[in-house]
């Protein structure tokens, strides 16, 4: 057979599925290759096309000291986020699930109200009981405001797991003489473990961007790193802020895939 | 047997020193913070963040025994109003004349700084304590047009001419709504254009002239789009061109004092009535319209000072409003009326630069 004959008629209908995957994936890259220009243009504005490759940028991020404290502030706090909201999030999902509980529906959506809320109110809110609650604003209540964002995230992809779960697994492990704490430890926890950690990388990252809720809890000195970038954009908007976008973007990335490769995320889900 | 040797009795006595000195010893910390204040204020970030943190705020927390806890995370006001009023978030609240008049409709500020709590007072600018000012003015910005040099268009002499049709498309202004430059540039569209700076019906009218017209929400962002020359020309405080004079690589700006007078964008200080530590603030205050502190701020990021004994070296002199002659150029703006307004302002420009 010649080639002509194997080749595919035109095809209008993949060309046009093609086609808009395509651009799905220009819409999601290109905000982040202006990024990279302009942390790489050496000059002190946008400009395009650039004018020439700089690490500069990236030298005032790390040299900052105060980028670099709210950075390390970020990451501890978003670390602190993925634990706590892996703990709640998980342990509600179990509740919710399996607790028989009146009023089920309610409460799974009372849980996940916090997505439904503007952030920046909840926020101000928080803000205003801690003064009242004469706490002030601590750390530990940053990391609480942002935890209380972060566990519907961990509630929905555990939840999600859970309701496809075959709990014959379980009764079956019982049957064999498993006490219920080995049952849990030894067949549910690995069996809903996809969904905790797919959930938990949210958590992180939800943390780690987070902006509305951080902007009244956070203090002087005492700022996270998206705080002090809107902060400093206000008044020097340079390629700093893009050096520090790509450090964020790399850094969230890093947690993805060291999460991936020490647990084996894309064996269990799809990321 | 050598450790029985080592052993030593210990006396009651023994035991309630040395207790004594340990709880001393470990409490010290604690007495020593319980003794330094601690005086919260709000202040910009940028430069003058920099210099703030840098030289001066820990010399002042040096001179006066305490700690300053500076914020710089906006927003302040919504902040300040949501702490409570005998226990505010903040004990010096520096912004804009804008924001400290909303404030003090709301009681979180004093209506007046007196000479007798913050004697540096006597030697400033009448135009920092005006009935225009709620609390003390430390330095000012001449609000005006900043345009490129390099595009073969004659320099801007009055507010008109940021109408000129060649400027299509590469005029520069602001979101009123949240921008106290654009707000001062309407004000000024009714002055220029009608009968006032009152005047809303000429300045919206005006406004409808300035399409298209390239908007920003901080001045930051501005004096970018004027160096990247997206914007050719446009409103703008001085200090926001003149402090890329010094830079390695500076670009062909300048920045025009129309003939109708410019607008004052005045840095303000103020006191919570509810603050514990007001005397440390009156203290605050005065420290930062002494001269010596005027001039180094004055010099980091080119802000007109309030004093006026201080003496700035002379490109700075030159082009700073350091005489009362050039003060007198000043338009100050009356916020109170303003922000009476606001929400129908705010309204009805969105609609204008919407369409």
């Amino acid at each position: 057979m010649s080639a002509a004959a194997n080749k595919r008629p035109f095809d209008a209908g993949r060309a046009a599925y093609l086609g808009l995957n395509l651009l799905f994936i220009a819409f999601l890259l290109v905000p982040i290759a202006i990024v990279i220009v302009f942390a790489l243009n050496p000059t002190p504005y946008i400009s395009f096309p650039p004018v020439g490759v700089s690490l500069k940028w990236f030298a005032k991020f790390f040299d900052s000291a105060e980028f670099m404290s709210a950075l390390w502030l970020s990451l501890w706090i978003a670390g602190c986020v993925l634990v706590l909201s892996i703990v709640i999030g998980g342990a509600c999902a179990l509740a919710l699930a399996r607790g028989n509980l009146p009023g089920r529906a309610f409460l799974t959506a009372f849980f996940m109200s916090p997505l439904m809320l503007p952030a920046i109110l909840t926020g101000l809110a928080l803000f205003q009981s801690y003064l009242l609650a004469g706490v002030g604003r601590p750390v530990w209540g940053l990391i609480a405001a942002h935890t209380l964002v972060a566990v519907p995230y961990v509630l929905r992809t555990t939840l999600a797991v859970l309701y496809n779960f075959d709990r014959r697994v379980e009764e079956a492990a019982a049957a064999l003489g498993a006490s219920p704490t080995r049952v849990f430890f030894e067949v549910t926890l690995p069996l809903i473990r996809p969904g905790v950690l797919a959930g938990g990388v949210f958590a992180f990252i939800v943390s780690f961007d987070q902006f509305p809720v951080s902007l009244f809890l956070v203090v002087p000195k005492g700022e996270t790193l998206p705080v002090v970038l809107f902060n400093y954009m206000k008044f020097d908007l340079d390629g700093a802020i893009a050096a520090a976008s790509m450090v964020s973007i790399l850094l969230a990335l890093g947690v993805v895939l060291a999460l991936e490769r020490l647990i084996g995320l894309r064996a269990y889900v799809k990321l | 047997m050598g450790k029985q040797k080592g052993l030593t009795m210990i006396s009651r006595r023994n035991v309630l020193r040395t207790s004594a000195f340990a709880a001393a010893t470990l409490a010290w910390p604690a007495i020593l913070h319980a003794e330094t204040k601690t005086l919260k204020i709000t202040t910009w970030g940028g430069k003058w963040g920099d210099i703030m943190k840098a030289k001066v705020l820990p010399a002042f927390e040096k001179e006066f025994s305490c700690t300053v806890s500076a914020d710089q995370a906006f927003p302040f006001m919504p902040k300040l109003q949501t702490s409570p009023k005998n226990d505010p978030l903040y004990d010096v609240f520096h912004t804009n004349s804008n924001e400290q008049w909303s404030a003090l409709t709301e009681g979180l500020v004093l209506d007046k700084i007196s000479v007798k709590d913050v004697p540096n007072i006597a030697d400033v600018y009448p135009y920092a304590v005006s009935d225009k000012i709620v609390g003390v003015t430390i330095f000012t910005s001449a609000i005006g047009l900043g345009y490129r040099t390099d595009k073969g268009l004659a320099p801007p002499k009055s507010w008109k001419d940021l109408a000129d049709p060649k400027l299509a498309g590469s005029r520069g202004g602001y979101l009123i709504p949240v921008n106290s430059l654009g707000q001062c540039h309407l004000m000024m569209l009714g002055k220029v254009y009608g009968k006032g700076l009152q005047d809303l019906g000429a300045a919206y009218k005006a406004l409808e002239q300035l399409k298209p017209i390239k908007l920003v929400d901080f001045t930051g962002q501005m004096e970018k789009m004027l160096l990247s020359a997206e914007v050719t020309e446009g409103v703008i405080h001085d200090s926001g061109v003149f402090r890329y004079y010094d830079t390695a690589d500076r670009q062909p700006v300048d920045f025009c004092s129309p003939t109708e007078g410019v607008m004052a964008l005045e840095q303000v200080l103020n006191v919570t009535p509810g603050s514990k530590v007001k005397e440390l603030a009156f203290a605050y205050i005065n420290y930062m319209l002494r001269p010596d502190v005027q001039k180094l701020l004055a010099e980091a990021v080119w802000y007109s000072p309030a004093n006026k004994k201080v003496k700035l070296d002379a490109k700075y002199d030159e082009k700073l409003l350091t005489t009362p002659e050039k003060v007198a150029t000043l338009i100050q703006p009356d916020w109170k009326w303003y922000n009476e307004h606001k929400d129908d302002i705010d309204a009805r420009v969105t609609k204008i630069l919407k369409g």
